[in-house]
């Protein structure tokens, strides 16, 4: 009785975490349509939207908060599962995107792109990806020896991003006057982005979220050590290296459309794996769901807390991210006594 | 199922720990690699299972060669506990030890009701089925390894591969170890091989013994064969004698007063 009784709790609890999650995602996304610079009731919004005339109500939030509560809802939910997946594939929990080269690699793309061809600003979205991408496979091919350990992957991936982060550094220095475009996708801001970009990001994060489902197993097995693994007939090279291709793949595709957002992909996936657990059957959905709400939430605080100017979503996240992680962390030491 | 080991070169890197090695794993039997820290017995355990790539030589099963078989074929018939293994705490017992049906799947499926039942007999046969719906967490290390050693029965094997299983248990806990490696032995006709560090239970369960000194064998036979003092001074450079216990059917080693 015991025993069968403590398997219902656990699945009350995560039922219990989802639900709340979705209810977040449903307020907070009429308070995203709601609040801005400029402020209309729900019924002004309902109506206009319902009118077939146009109406600066209608643009503002059709044109303007639309696309960009979904980007940011896009964006949250992919670098989540970005970070989870690359959790397991380096059994390693301050694994993230940045850890593969993803960041460092759409930063040098990015920079470069508009400091040096400046005339080329529209295609800094595809450079970046390229440039993610290109860090990422020069990561694992400097790592890999018979095989991928995570251990050589983070430290190429500490060396790559280093002597890339030097170039970024020693670019700005030379074009120090020109540097707002660098700073704005640094610090990762879904500010005036449209359906465009939308259209653009749902394809992508259509199909990273869709192979990230696929990684669940994998990265379960992950979970058990290599030669546990191994000993399983799974081949854990090969594993680990598609699981990282998603994960590149996800994370590229929210840098290429929104620049660069730290913190999301290291905190929402544990703290989801400190609410629903391990098993990444539940822990990746809730990491995508909590990711969205939490990307959401930053942007739309970023976009309404200051009157007359925007805080990009990125740095609205780490500000607030840092402090409320370490006070996941010391709240559940406490619960698990060691 | 037979193991053969013939000529084997095995090393990390440049490091070679193994050179030259013939060893033969008899069928349905229990077999004990023992030898001093560092001398390649966990890292000749390692390169029959394929954890570890051997460089020179072949290692056959049933004749024929570990590279000619599918990682998931050799899975379905070879089970190994590593000597390091995690998993997440929060997973629970039941799940884990379901993973053992991984060999038998494709990537995307998961247990059905035909790999539930062997979860369970596995459960069952190694005594943790009351741990079923607890956390590794929750387990003690004497449950845990239990656990993990049916997470390996589950993979149905013909044999088993041990490394170390009873390090870091206490010595009750131990003896149910070696008692359990008994019972499948006996009961589920698995063959076993262990490395074990402690000689009086390598000699207790153990059917053939193998020693191993500096990355060569030294001697291999029935425990009575191949434990004596003299083996004892020349693999651990130790002074024993070998006490003959009334009442006792397998001989114990008594070692020199520390003095």
């Amino acid at each position: 009785m015991k025993t069968s009784r403590k398997r219902k709790v656990s699945a009350l609890r995560i039922g219990t975490v989802w639900l709340i999650l979705l209810l977040a995602l449903i307020v907070l996304s009429l308070v995203a349509v709601n609040v801005g610079s400029a402020g209309y009731s729900i019924s002004q919004i309902l109506s206009a939207l319902f009118s077939p005339e146009k109406s600066t109500v209608k643009v503002v939030v059709v044109n303007l908060r639309l696309p960009r509560l979904i980007l940011a809802l896009l964006i949250g939910a992919s670098l989540s599962a970005s970070g989870a997946i690359l959790q397991s594939v380096m059994r390693n929990p301050l694994a993230d995107p940045g850890t593969i080269g993803v960041s460092a690699g759409a930063g040098t793309a990015a920079t470069t792109i508009l400091l040096l061809f400046p005339h080329m600003t529209n295609a800094v979205p595809v450079f970046a990806f390229g440039g993610a991408a290109l860090a990422c496979f020069l990561i694992y091919t400097m790592a890999w020896k018979g095989g991928v350990d995570p251990t050589r992957i983070i430290l190429s991936g500490v060396a790559i991003n280093s002597v890339l982060g030097a170039y970024n550094s020693l670019l700005q220095m030379l074009h120090s006057d020109s540097l707002e475009g660098v700073l704005a996708f640094m610090n990762g801001s879904l500010s005036g982005r449209s359906w465009s970009q939308v259209r653009i990001l749902s394809v992508y994060a259509g199909i990273g979220l869709i192979l990230a489902f696929l990684c669940i197993k994998g990265a379960n097995t992950l979970q058990l050590g290599d030669e546990m693994a191994k000993s399983l007939g799974v081949n854990v090279s090969v594993t680990r290296v598609l699981l990282s291709a998603v994960s590149a793949f996800l994370a590229a595709s929210t840098v290429s459309v929104a620049g660069m957002i730290g913190f999301v992909g290291l905190v929402v996936p544990h703290i989801s794996r400190l609410l629903v657990g391990s098993d990444y059957k539940e822990m990746l959905p809730t990491s995508m769901l909590m990711g969205a709400v939490v990307l959401l939430a930053a942007d739309t605080v970023g976009r309404t807390i200051v009157p007359g100017m925007e805080i990009p979503v990125g740095i609205v996240m780490s500000v607030t991210g840092g402090p409320f992680f370490l006070y996941m962390l010391r709240k559940r030491g406490r619960v698990y006594g060691n | 199922m037979e193991i053969k080991g013939e000529h084997l070169q095995i090393g990390y890197g440049d490091v070679q720990v193994v050179s030259d090695m013939d060893i033969h794993i008899h069928p349905g039997k229990i077999t004990s690699i023992i030898g001093p820290n560092g001398s390649g017995k966990s890292t000749v355990l390692k390169a029959l299972t394929r954890l570890l790539p051997y460089q020179g030589g072949v290692v056959t099963l049933d004749g024929k060669s570990l590279r000619e078989y599918s990682a998931k074929e050799i899975a379905r018939r070879v089970g190994v506990l590593p000597q390091i293994h995690s998993a997440p705490p929060d997973f629970l017992v039941k799940d884990l030890v379901g993973y053992g049906r991984v060999p038998y799947q494709k990537w995307y499926e998961k247990n059905n009701e035909e790999d539930e039942k062997i979860v369970n007999w596995a459960m069952q046969c190694t005594g943790v089925w009351k741990l079923k719906d607890k956390s590794i967490h929750e387990c003690s290390g004497g449950e845990s390894q239990r656990v993990w050693i049916a997470t390996v029965l589950t993979q149905q094997p013909e044999i088993l591969f041990l490394d170390e299983p009873t390090t870091y248990l206490d010595i009750a806990h131990q003896l149910e170890m070696m008692q359990l490696v008994r019972k499948l032995n006996r009961e589920n006709k698995i063959g076993v091989v262990m490395v074990l560090h402690d000689l009086s239970q390598a000699m207790e369960v153990s059917d053939w013994i193998v020693v191993i000194r500096d990355g060569k064998k030294y001697d291999e036979g029935t425990p009575e064969e191949v434990i004596t003092p003299r083996m004892m001074r020349e693999v651990y450079d130790v002074s024993c004698d070998i006490v003959h216990v009334p009442g006792r059917e397998k001989p114990l080693i008594a070692y020199k007063e520390i003095g």
